[in-house]
């Protein structure tokens, strides 16, 4: 009946929730283009009917209890239909909103492209809506807060100076206390704040 | 349980058994077949997103009695029955939640919330209590061999519902990052 493909929607959601919880990495599965067209074609078959159940109650002039109820199961699977499709996208897009936040620093699409096999994985809608928030992101850095790295670590540093190895060669890098050059396998003794950014990167693992 | 919760979702998605109070013709589909009407008196599995708002309206109440009645009658569900129930009640650790039904708690709530029944919520309340004392000694055992690893798979685990099963993630969360932290110094 109505409302099970919606039910199968929020199932994939709920897939989706449990793989980001248990993987710690940002994944997103493939957005759900032909399940969700289809639960709008029931959408637009629903409201059709709601239309024609109105436009039958005008004819005949009473309004009896039969068309309200055939008008309001009509309305309740419209409306179950709209819970579930927009829960399913809410999920998504914090899901995008993490992501932006942790990936900072860098362009988020092109991370999401080396993180992925390609931003295939979202929607169009959704690709805009990611470059748009992580507008957002930089307009918010740099605006009244530029003293703070807003989207840097959020565990508190305990140390001012760490072992760090290098996990990929990152060429020349540029600190407070000169030159590094990373190559891989080497190992560094350096201060935490120059090098945050490259341990989130993935270039550098914490000793 | 906001309105894009996951879980309550799914749980709305729950039938239950239900009586239609009125003739109804063109609802047939939720019997299975369309284009028929739905007879008066006839049983029909529905999901609680909608049998909830279908058991409150109904007729007018003013005109009288007979049509005050809501247009379908919710029935008692199995998983409420007194059977389930004194099961309950003699050994809340030893049940399997899951198997009655993997959204139990919420149900429970909802059910009861609809019903202002005070005798379910008791038995709830004793049930939960009871539950969480297992749930805390399971989460709170972390071996350290296996920090990092997923956490124990024991029988008691499978038998979890939903709202417990997110209970139990959240405290062995929390209770292996304390230990790790402590490790650590």
């Amino acid at each position: 009946m109505y409302g099970d493909l919606g039910s199968k929607l929020v199932l994939e959601a709920k897939r989706a929730q449990q793989l980001n919880r248990s993987s710690g990495a940002e994944q997103l599965p493939m957005f759900q283009d032909e399940l969700i067209r289809n639960i709008i074609k029931e959408v637009g078959q629903l409201s059709k009917s709601a239309e024609y159940l109105t436009a039958q109650q005008e004819e005949t002039g009473f309004q009896d209890k039969v068309a309200r109820c055939q008008y309001f199961v009509t309305l309740l699977c419209i409306e179950r239909n709209k819970r579930c499709l927009l829960a399913y996208q809410k999920l998504r897009s914090d899901a995008l909103d993490t992501f932006t936040w942790n990936r900072n620093g860098i362009d988020p699409i092109s991370s999401l492209n080396a993180a992925h096999q390609g931003s295939a994985n979202l929607s169009h809608h959704e690709q805009e809506y990611l470059k748009e928030y992580a507008q957002l992101v930089t307009d918010m850095k740099s605006g009244d807060y530029t003293d703070i790295d807003l989207s840097g670590s959020l565990t508190p540093p305990s140390d001012v100076f760490i072992d760090v190895r290098v996990l990929k060669d990152a060429g020349e890098i540029q600190t407070e206390y000169g030159v590094f050059n990373l190559i891989k396998d080497s190992q560094f003794f350096v201060r935490q704040a120059d090098v945050e950014r490259l341990i989130q990167q993935g270039y550098l693992q914490k000793l | 349980m906001s309105y894009y919760d996951i879980d309550d979702i799914l749980a709305d998605a729950s039938k239950f058994p239900c009586r239609f109070n009125y003739d109804i013709p063109g609802l047939g589909y939720l019997e299975g077949n369309a284009g028929k009407e739905i007879r008066k008196n006839a049983k029909v599995e529905l999901p609680l997103w909608l049998a909830r708002i279908l058991a409150i309206v109904g007729g007018d109440a003013g005109l009288n009695d007979e049509d005050a009645l809501p247009f379908v009658e919710l029935m008692q569900p199995e998983m409420f029955s007194p059977k389930v129930l004194n099961a309950i009640k003699s050994g809340p650790v030893t049940l399997d939640v899951h198997s009655i039904n993997s959204h139990f708690y919420a149900l429970a709530i909802k059910w009861a919330t609809l019903f202002n029944d005070r005798d379910l919520i008791e038995v709830l309340n004793y049930m939960l209590l009871e539950r969480c004392q297992e749930i805390n000694n399971h989460a709170s055992s972390v071996q350290l061999e296996n920090v990092g690893r997923g956490g124990s798979q024991g029988t008691f685990m499978l038998t979890l519902d939903e709202f417990e099963k997110v209970l139990y993630k959240d405290s062995h969360e929390s209770c292996k990052d304390t230990k790790k932290w402590v490790i650590r110094k």
